[in-house]
């Protein structure tokens, strides 16, 4: 019973992060997008997806493809006020939070230090909001592994930590996905920023089981002390570029 | 054995034979070594930052909690250089130690006529030895939030008061002031840098005047340029030289020839938002280059030392910033590209992380050639509790007036940045610099603030003073054991201003080329003595030594190494 239960929580979770529900015209303004997007024409390329996303506000796969040439042409305040204005419009949308969310993460390293925690902070308020409209695997994976960006001092590992707990529960329910590897990662990462170092190597061991070669975990598992710090901390640098792509969600096997 | 094996072998010989070279050098290098002797000196006396009264003065306390500064020099023309220490707090004294020439001082401020400053709607935050009037004694400048002071040097050890008729009569927030000839006339101009914006924090109408912004603040002091007339007054031409649309809360500023033309360019430190780079048009004028030079940056800019500390010929910039585990910024030394432009090499060099920064100074501690950096650290260290997760609030709650101190909870015995060693890097001349503060003895963990450095006993190995906030001042003799040959030139202008700040000297010795100029106090908090240093290493002859005078005049002198030689423009070396 329970075993079913979860399974459908899976499929419904799946059905939800897949992007879908594209009508024809919202179809072809991303078509004419992606042509816009070979001659490095972002103007034309943001105005279709923007038009493509008011009509299929869900759509995830138009969300990231927007994020990803905004930030290519460095209209981060322009991606920031529309999904702003679509937050509004659609405010029950799981999706619409977290692509706002990582809009302002997509801001970050070309913020000033204080304006970084500023859109860190913002940018934490819509995953919650994501998280609690959808407690699915992205939106508990993106929440976890934002509050680890924060230095120790404002404890919000430990948030981090239950949130990716969680995501590990959810996909182990469920068929093998080659980005669940990121849970394994950032979990392990969890724990040593909570001084859990023993859980920290038990849940990368786990994770170099499931993804063997995965280098980010055999990194992780053959270097200790100074070595081992410098590799987390420099991959929560927030002047370096987090990488908020989401197309793995729906090209991964 | 065949050719092949032997060629071999003799290979292996010849690069066994220079790595073990190249080892030798490396640990012969002489370690750099200081006793702090403050206490044994005479000098250890305690800062005291202003406090404030009301709910918000614990906040003001902490947003004002500079002011403790250092001014090296010889103020008695005696050959030892004097120190100037500075307290902020109302009416405490401020501190002439007079050099008694045995590594020990004698606080004379009050008889001096300095002491004070520090008056009810005043706070001391800064001091400037130059000699405005060109008559061969250092007079002294105040800074305060208020009014500067200008003391006039009567040549009996004791100095008069001029403020009034030198036209230095507006009021401004200044935390740094340097001292150079502008236009080359032959008399010293100030350059104030201001924090806050000209409204006076213990008589405040509105409670308004933080920063309006914590990256890109608009709404500081900026900066103030007045103008020696050479008749013993000045007069503000701030706007007339393209200074006026500065909006940053200036925390320091440092002037030198950046662009290698003979003209005194400056850069300005900012905190909450963009550092400042302006070239000198040579017509009384400045150019801001900041945008090809170096960007526009978001950082809290609190140092600007200027030197050359790859001896490529063109003078480079220390701006530290703050980098700590909740904030990283990094420091930025700015690498002069000689092209107009500025690399920021602080990653490479291993000079990125000071902890929170403030002052940071150039100079060669070992006198192998290559110039070391001193930086000092640390805002506040008290309890055991941190401040930063309160600010947390005042930062992200949308709307909130973060200019309004009532809108910042108190900070109470909480600690902010704390605790911090302080680096010392010793320039490995290769283009990178290795952390040495704990085995020269220079790891102290209070709450720096000001640098000066200097030769304090003559003995050619330049020792360090340290100002901390609301904590006693530090002392380091340098007693490195192995120090390399040495130099040390007073120069004197005749045309140019006597003080001679922008003045280029370049040394050429087997091992390669040097420049230095004297400079006019730059770095925060801390002016340095105006004699020139050359570490020399093994050197023990110089083949080139040319003086460019701010005046335009080069001319080509002898001196022994080892030696303090004094040179007159135009008359080469005399008898001090």
């Amino acid at each position: 019973m329970m075993k079913n239960f979860l399974s459908c929580i899976c499929a419904m979770v799946l059905s939800i992060s897949l992007p879908g529900g594209s009508t024809a015209a919202s179809d072809a303004d991303y078509q004419q997008a992606m042509r816009a997007l070979t001659t490095n024409d972002y103007s034309s390329a943001l105005r279709y997806l923007e038009s493509a996303m008011t009509q299929d506000p869900d759509n995830l796969k138009y969300a990231s493809e927007y994020r990803q040439a905004a930030i290519r042409s460095k209209d981060f305040d322009r991606s920031v006020a529309f999904f702003e204005k679509l937050a509004a419009s659609r405010p029950q949308s799981a999706n619409i939070h977290l692509n706002f969310g990582f809009a302002y993460v997509d801001k970050i390293p070309t913020a000033g230090s204080i304006t970084q925690v500023i859109l860190a902070n913002k940018a934490l308020n819509e995953f919650s909001r994501a998280v609690e409209l959808d407690p699915n695997w992205i939106n508990y994976y993106t929440r976890g592994a934002s509050y680890l960006f924060w230095p120790k001092i404002f404890n919000r590992a430990p948030l981090g930590v239950a949130d990716l707990e969680k995501a590990l529960k959810i996909q182990s329910t469920g068929p093998r996905r080659s980005y669940y590897v990121k849970v394994y990662v950032s979990l392990g990462d969890g724990y040593w920023k909570t001084d859990q170092l023993d859980k920290a190597l038990e849940i990368w061991r786990l994770g170099l089981k499931q993804f063997p070669g995965n280098q980010q975990l055999k990194f992780r598992l053959e270097h200790k002390g100074a070595e081992l710090q410098d590799t987390i901390e420099s991959s929560f640098d927030p002047n370096k570029r987090v990488d908020t792509d989401l197309r793995e969600l729906w090209i991964a096997s | 054995m065949d050719s092949f094996v032997k060629l071999k072998a003799c290979l292996g010989i010849v690069l066994l034979c220079i790595f073990n070279h190249a080892g030798s050098a490396q640990s012969t290098r002489p370690a750099m070594r200081f006793e702090e002797v403050g206490a044994k000196a005479g000098v250890r006396v305690q800062h005291h930052t202003r406090s404030f009264p009301g709910r918000t003065g614990d906040v003001l306390r902490m947003f004002t909690s500079g002011g403790a500064a250092v001014a090296v020099g010889d103020y008695d023309n005696d050959g030892f250089d004097d120190i100037f220490v500075t307290d902020s707090e109302a009416g405490k004294p401020n501190h002439l130690f007079h050099n008694n020439g045995d590594f020990t001082f004698t606080d004379v401020a009050v008889k001096a006529g300095v002491a004070g400053g520090n008056d009810p709607l005043s706070i001391v935050s800064d001091a400037l030895w130059f000699d405005y009037d060109n008559d061969g004694k250092p007079d002294l400048l105040i800074a305060r939030f208020g009014t500067p002071i200008l003391y006039h040097n009567e040549g009996n050890g004791k100095f008069k008061d001029v403020t009034a008729s030198s036209g230095l009569n507006k009021f401004g927030n200044t935390i740094a002031v340097i001292a150079f000839d502008y236009d080359n006339d032959g008399y010293l101009d100030l350059l104030f840098g201001n924090y806050f914006k000209p409204v006076n924090l213990l008589d405040l109408k509105d409670p308004r005047v933080l920063p309006n912004d914590l990256d890109n603040a608009t709404n500081g002091g900026g900066v103030t340029l007045w103008h020696n007339t050479g008749k013993g007054t000045f007069q503000e031409v701030t706007e007339k030289a393209g200074l006026g649309k500065i909006t940053g809360w200036t925390l320091d500023i440092g002037h030198g020839d950046l662009n290698n033309d003979g003209l005194q360019d400056f850069y300005i430190a900012c905190d909450y938002g963009t550092d400042h780079v302006f070239l000198n048009n040579g017509d009384g004028t400045f150019r801001e280059v900041t945008e090809k030079a170096t960007g526009w940056d978001t950082k809290k800019g609190m140092n600007a030392d200027i030197a050359d500390y790859d001896n490529d010929g063109w003078l480079d910039i220390y701006v530290t910033n703050i980098t700590d585990e909740y904030m990283k910024e990094c420091n930025m030394l700015w690498h002069n590209n000689g092209d107009g432009t500025f690399t920021d090499v602080s990653r490479e060099t291993g000079t990125c992380d000071t902890g929170w920064g403030w002052a940071a100074k150039f100079a060669d501690l070992d006198n192998d050639g290559w110039l070391d950096l001193f930086v000092v650290n640390g805002l506040r260290s008290a309890g055991p509790e941190s401040y930063v997760p309160l600010i947390l609030p005042v930062i992200t709650t949308p709307g909130l007036d973060i200019t309004d101190p009532n809108n910042w909870p108190p900070i109470g015995n909480r600690s902010w940045s704390g605790y911090q060693k302080k680096r010392l890097f010793h320039n490995l001349g290769n283009g990178a610099f290795k952390e040495i503060s704990a085995e020269a003895g220079v790891d102290n963990q209070l709450d720096g603030r000001g640098i000066g450095v200097a030769d304090f006993d003559n003995d050619g190995r330049l020792d360090l003073v340290q100002t901390n906030a609301n904590q006693p001042l530090l002392l380091y003799h340098n007693v490195t054991a192995h120090a390399g040959n040495w130099i040390e030139l007073k120069l004197t202008g005749v045309k140019s201003n006597r003080d001679a700040i922008g003045a280029r000297v370049t040394l050429q010795t087997s091992s390669g080329t040097q420049i230095r100029e004297v400079d006019g106090g730059n770095g925060y908090a801390g002016q340095s003595m105006r004699r020139i240093h050359f570490g020399l290493g093994s050197a023990t002859k110089i083949d080139r030594l040319e003086i460019r005078w701010p005046s335009g005049h080069v001319e080509s002198v002898t001196v022994p190494i080892n030696r303090i030689s004094t040179v007159e423009e135009g008359r080469g070396i005399v008898s001090r």
